[in-house]
């Protein structure tokens, strides 16, 4: 047996790793694509995910992983340590999201086991010419050459240099406290606090003063040294330091510019043991900095340095070299605090859901034991315990159905890409606005909606917006603006896609429905409600574009909406006003795994309907019926007409009772469709797990699953939309 | 070290033939009709009780419906009714022989449940292209295995399971068959 040298363990992780990592890159990027520029955290933050990648891929020897990932993680180091002025910032966003679905799709062919073959060539080539244009035709501030392309350089700090002007003084400042001081770190730190408001630059050891408790005995037993570049006399420093009852002496002397860039060296040998590393290292920066002249604001620096532990090595602070102009940050945004997770496979959440609801059956089964219907048994005890036992059951099963509920907030970030690509490619200016992301659906539903969403955000972009020129032509004053909300409201959810473009067009609609003779001979066209003529766009091969693009337009995908919506109990609902916009709204029950049904039966066979479609319970008289010749029924309640299915008649089941006055009628509503079904009698209402039927049984009609009942046999699911149609 | 290898080598032999030894060449055997069928025993999940089943309106006839099997929902397929041959009363003693053919899980309700052989290959004869076995159950079973004196016919799950290609016309001429 050869001992193989595994993988499989590491390429899961790599993949998981990248995925989400990936992920998060573009969630950054989508969200700072309106700045006019990426704010220092993101190209930190983009730099890392690029070197982070880099670095696995050239362990699992992903070549053009690694060489893209490189190719980008170089340019966002030129962009972080050179902060290049006028960067094209519409054009950097693309580049990154070029390279992440590259990625994306390397590694789904690794997924696959396909050869991963992308050709990286041509991206990099691009990204080169990017790079070369911001080198190159872009003024550089400070005449700073651009640093070296390796990026394996040791973690610098870069601080905003102080302003030194002529008229500045550089002083040492030596204060001793007294031995008895208690927290003599605060006391230093209100000292620094002080000498702030006259500081240009302002430097002190030890450094960790607030943070670090342990320094105060540092301070009392070897002082408290401050490096101070100000415009004051010594006199002044003095004053507001002030002599206090905590500070034993104060010693202030002045000094020249180069020996306030030598740092701590009060030419006093027993201060030299101190150890000084960092803040040397830190002062030579300085002094590189400083000599540059650079126009900063000292108060800029004094607020940095006492905040210093913020920042990571590498990183480096943004620069405002153009004070006068703002740059608008995305970082003023809100950022939506991030949860913390645990990935957790789907396949054992759904293990733990069946194992939950095999307990509650066999809880039922214990619960309702004939054992116990002995006569003469003293059950008040085990009453108790199996009440306790009902109630931990019942959690448990509010536990597992929460947790299968996920917000939609990635599905929607992945429709802010889309527009994103759509707009920029079609060169329409689109603002796109996502409401109610939070709201939590169901794992499955997710999953299901996921396309259709695609599509009608497409179409939003690519029909309903008009472009630029259109919409200057109509008036219309604001931008393109597509908005994708979502609510959940009396036990289902809304999503709905907005768009403020040119509309529907009902008589082109209405032309091309009588072209592909859909409309009714006999009906004029006037009587076609609104929405009935928007439902002719749901048709297969309806389109009344007259031309195809890239992203739609080929009279698939409405059609295909609709099937797949319907396909998880939703629906879809089309509202548009000419010339002012479109709201296409998906309702879609919230979960597809619980529902409030009630249980009937007909017949030897239980079924189960969703208590939301039924209207009314109602006993009928045989005189209430009218019976057709070809065999139809059709029964009056109340003044109004519906149509009867009888349950048993329509599954051909058998010992199913004829007479309406022995059964029980049910009203049931579906997108304002009302029919009866007629029903042997009803059992109850009760929350049902749904499961599918198992796909080796073709789809029979007007069913939508089955369950299970708490006798531990099986009811099947009926599905009223099917049944009305 | 030598040692070592050593043994891990003959342990790896012992467990490779072990696992021929416990699934290659045997076969679940039970009886339908006249005939007694068998079927790969890598295939079988379990034998359970024969339990209530969910009838499905709509559906082959063959397919009687659903059963909880511990939670898990499969469909359960008569064997008999599957073969064309007459249907027969369900009581206590019949089994469903629960099988997994890729992934689906499928009961099939048999008359009885014979036992466990071992087939060699070399006893498994192809499928006479003439017999007195009538087409339908001709095209499930893909050998015949002999076993002493007796013959077992050795189906092939997955088309038992998943061939549909009966022509309507072939249905309508079973549909006497179709007396529930």
């Amino acid at each position: 047996m050869a001992e193989e040298f595994s993988t499989d363990g590491m390429l899961d992780m790599y993949l998981f790793e990248n995925e989400q990592l990936l992920e998060q890159l573009q969630d950054r990027v989508l969200e700072q694509k309106d700045a006019d520029c990426f704010d220092e955290d993101s190209i930190n933050e983009i730099f890392r995910t690029m070197h982070t990648i880099k670095g696995s891929s050239g362990i699992m020897m992903f070549d053009n992983i690694t060489a893209i990932a490189h190719k980008l993680e170089d340019v966002f180091y030129y962009l972080r340590e050179s902060h290049p002025d006028n960067v094209p910032h519409l054009e950097l966003v693309e580049h990154v999201l070029e390279v992440a679905d590259f990625i994306s799709n390397e590694m789904d062919k690794i997924r696959n086991g396909d050869p991963v073959d992308g050709d990286a060539s041509d991206i990099i080539a691009r990204l080169d010419k990017f790079l070369d244009m911001l080198k190159n035709g872009i003024t550089v501030s400070e005449g700073k050459e651009a640093p070296p392309e390796n990026v394996h350089v040791e973690p610098k700090h870069f601080y905003i240099a102080p302003v030194a002007t002529k008229d500045s003084r550089f002083y040492k400042i030596f204060i001793t406290f007294f031995p008895e001081t208690e927290m003599v770190n605060v006391h230093a730190y209100k000292t620094v606090y002080a000498l702030k408001e006259i500081a240009e630059d302002l430097l002190y050891s030890p450094e960790d003063i607030i943070a670090d408790a342990s320094c105060a005995e540092t301070i009392l037993k070897e002082g408290f040294k401050i490096l101070l570049q100000a415009q004051c006399g010594e006199e002044e420093i003095r004053q507001i330091i002030g002599i206090g009852y905590d500070i034993e002496k104060v010693e202030v002397f002045e000094c020249k510019a180069e020996e306030f860039l030598q740092g701590f060296d009060f030419g006093d040998d027993t201060m030299r043991v101190i150890d000084l590393d960092s803040s040397v290292e830190e002062i030579e920066n300085k002094a590189q900095e400083a000599s540059k002249g650079n126009e900063e604001a000292a108060d800029a620096k004094a607020e940095k340095a006492p905040e210093k532990p913020k920042i990571a090595p590498g990183d480096f602070v943004i620069k405002s070299k153009d004070p006068g102009k703002h740059k608008t940050l995305a970082k003023d945004k809100p950022k939506t605090e991030k949860a913390s997770f645990i990935s957790v496979n789907v396949s054992k959440m759904d293990q733990l859901m069946d194992l939950i609801g095999e307990l509650v059956i066999a809880e039922s089964v214990v619960l309702q034991n004939p054992d116990l219907k002995v006569p003469g048994l003293n059950l008040a005890r085990f009453n108790k315990a199996a009440a306790q036992m009902s109630k931990i059951a019942t959690d448990l099963q509010n536990v597992i159905m929460s947790m299968r509920m996920v917000p939609l907030t990635n599905t929607f970030q992945k429709m802010n890409r889309i527009v994103f690509d759509v707009s920029r490619k079609l060169g329409k200016d689109i603002e796109f606005e996502m409401v109610g992301e939070q709201t939590e659906v169901d794992k499955n539903i997710i999953e299901h909606i996921s396309d259709p969403l695609m599509h009608l955000v497409r179409n939003a972009v690519d029909h309903g917006i008009e472009t630029n020129e259109e919409r200057i032509d109509s008036g219309k004053a604001d931008k393109g603006k597509v908005t994708l909300s979502a609510k959940t409201e009396a036990g289902k959810v809304w999503i709905s896609v907005e768009d403020n473009g040119k509309g529907l067009e009902r008589d082109k609609i209405l032309a091309k429905a009588r072209k592909q003779g859909l409309l009714d001979d006999g009906k004029p066209e006037s009587a076609y409600t609104d929405k009935e003529v928007y439902q002719f766009i749901t048709l297969p091969g309806f389109s009344t574009n007259e031309q195809i693009t890239e992203y739609s337009g080929r009279g698939v995908g409405m059609d295909v909406v609709v099937q797949n919506i319907q396909a998880i109990g939703g629906m879809l609902d089309i509202e548009s006003v000419a010339g002012m916009g479109t709201i296409m709204s998906l309702k879609i029950p919230l979960t597809l795994a619980i529902v409030d049904g009630i249980v009937m039966e007909t017949g030897n066979s239980s079924f189960v309907l969703e208590t939301g479609v039924i209207k009314e319970f109602v006993t009928v008289k045989e005189e209430m019926m009218i019976h057709e010749p070809n065999g139809d029924e059709f029964i009056m309640i109340r003044g109004e007409c519906f149509p009867v299915i009888r349950l048993g008649r329509w599954y051909g089941l058998t010992e199913y009772k004829e007479a309406v006055e022995d059964g029980t009628m049910l009203i049931l509503e579906v997108e304002d469709k009302k029919i009866c079904l007629f029903v042997d009698r009803l059992i109850g209402e009760q929350e049902i797990v749904v499961k599918p039927i198992p796909s080796y049984i073709k789809k029979v009609k007007g069913l939508s699953g089955c369950t299970q009942l708490g006798d531990g046999s099986i009811a099947l699911i009926l599905d009223a939309g099917g049944l009305i149609d | 070290m030598s040692e070592t290898s050593e043994l891990r080598k003959r342990a790896a032999e012992a467990n490779a033939s072990n696992e021929h030894d416990t699934t290659k060449g045997k076969y679940m055997t039970f009886k339908s009709g006249n005939e007694y069928f068998g079927l790969k025993i890598q295939y079988v999940n379990e034998i359970i009780q024969f339990q209530a089943i969910t009838a499905i309106p709509e559906t082959e006839d063959y397919i009687k419906g659903l059963i909880n099997l511990r939670g898990k929902v499969i469909p359960v397929i008569d064997v008999r009714l599957r073969f064309k041959q007459q249907p027969f009363e369900y009581n206590d003693r019949t089994c469903i022989i629960v099988i997994n053919v890729k992934s689906t899980v499928v009961g099939l309700i048999v008359e009885k449940i014979a036992e466990v052989v071992e087939i060699k290959d070399e006893n498994i004869l192809p499928p006479p292209s003439i017999g007195r076995m009538d087409r339908a159950q001709q095209k499930y079973v893909y050998g015949i295995g002999k076993v002493g004196d007796s013959v077992k016919l050795l189906l092939d799950p997955d088309k038992l399971l998943n061939d549909e290609d009966l022509s309507v016309a072939e249905q309508a001429n079973d549909m006497i068959l179709d007396e529930e």
